[in-house]
């Protein structure tokens, strides 16, 4: 199975990443999805837009995946991010790892998606009710709405 | 000599998709932003950071003919 680092616009398919990380050596096969929710900041989120620098983020991913392997022993990596309008509840990133064991497969994968969130040259517009904002451009964000008084119980 | 600048997300909309400039040999990358900051002061505001040739470097990398110098804002992938 070709191996699975892209930019891409379209839904991910997460047959394709699992397929990418099979590997008869490997007992564990963990998948991590980010989706959209439909909050943020105490604002009601309608969509997210993600942009990308594609060629350096592929490069990016490529080099997250060959430090985890370093650090445990994984058998395959493969990440996909959506680039677009990425609707509330479908999936903007995909990273599925596999291992000998399950242990390793969790903790390089949470490694993974936190890296990923540091270092991979990939933005989000939101866009909620009322306006748009570029997360991660501004210190603190735009002013967020009253929150309703919390349900009890 | 010969650099291309490109701008990603909230810069992008700032500043435009990319230019073309001709630099002084040895300008730093964070010389070459702080010309962009001049003509942009709203650039100013975002905490920038800077790739050439698709690796990040610091404010004081010196850039080379040819070189790809992308400015963009913190990343929020994910």
């Amino acid at each position: 199975m070709a191996e699975l680092f892209a930019i891409d616009d379209a839904p991910i398919d997460t047959g394709r990443l699992l397929a990418a990380v099979g590997d008869p050596a490997a007992g564990a096969s963990v998948l991590f999805l980010g989706t959209t929710r439909n909050e943020n900041a105490g604002r009601r989120v309608t969509r997210l837009e993600y942009e990308a620098f594609a060629t350096m983020a592929v490069r990016e991913m490529r080099t997250l995946a060959r430090q985890a392997r370093r650090r445990w022993p994984i058998r395959r990596v493969a990440m996909v991010h959506r680039v677009g309008v990425v609707p509330v509840g479908e999936a903007s990133v995909g990273i599925a790892v596999s291992a000998g064991h399950r242990a390793e497969a969790f903790e390089a994968c949470h490694w993974l998606i936190d890296r990923l969130k540091e270092l991979v040259p990939i933005w989000k517009k939101e866009h909620y009710r009322g306006g748009t904002v570029w997360i991660g451009a501004q210190q603190g964000g735009p002013p967020a709405p009253r929150r309703r008084a919390r349900r009890t119980g | 000599m010969r650099v291309h600048l490109r701008f990603f997300a909230s810069l992008r909309e700032l500043v435009g998709p990319e230019e073309r400039r001709t630099v002084a040999a040895g300008t730093t990358a964070g010389a070459l932003w702080d010309a962009v900051v001049r003509r942009t002061p709203a650039a100013g505001k975002v905490q920038v950071r800077i790739a050439v040739n698709e690796r990040y470097v610091d404010a004081s990398q010196e850039l080379s003919d040819g070189d790809e110098v992308a400015f963009f804002p913190p990343v929020s992938g994910g």
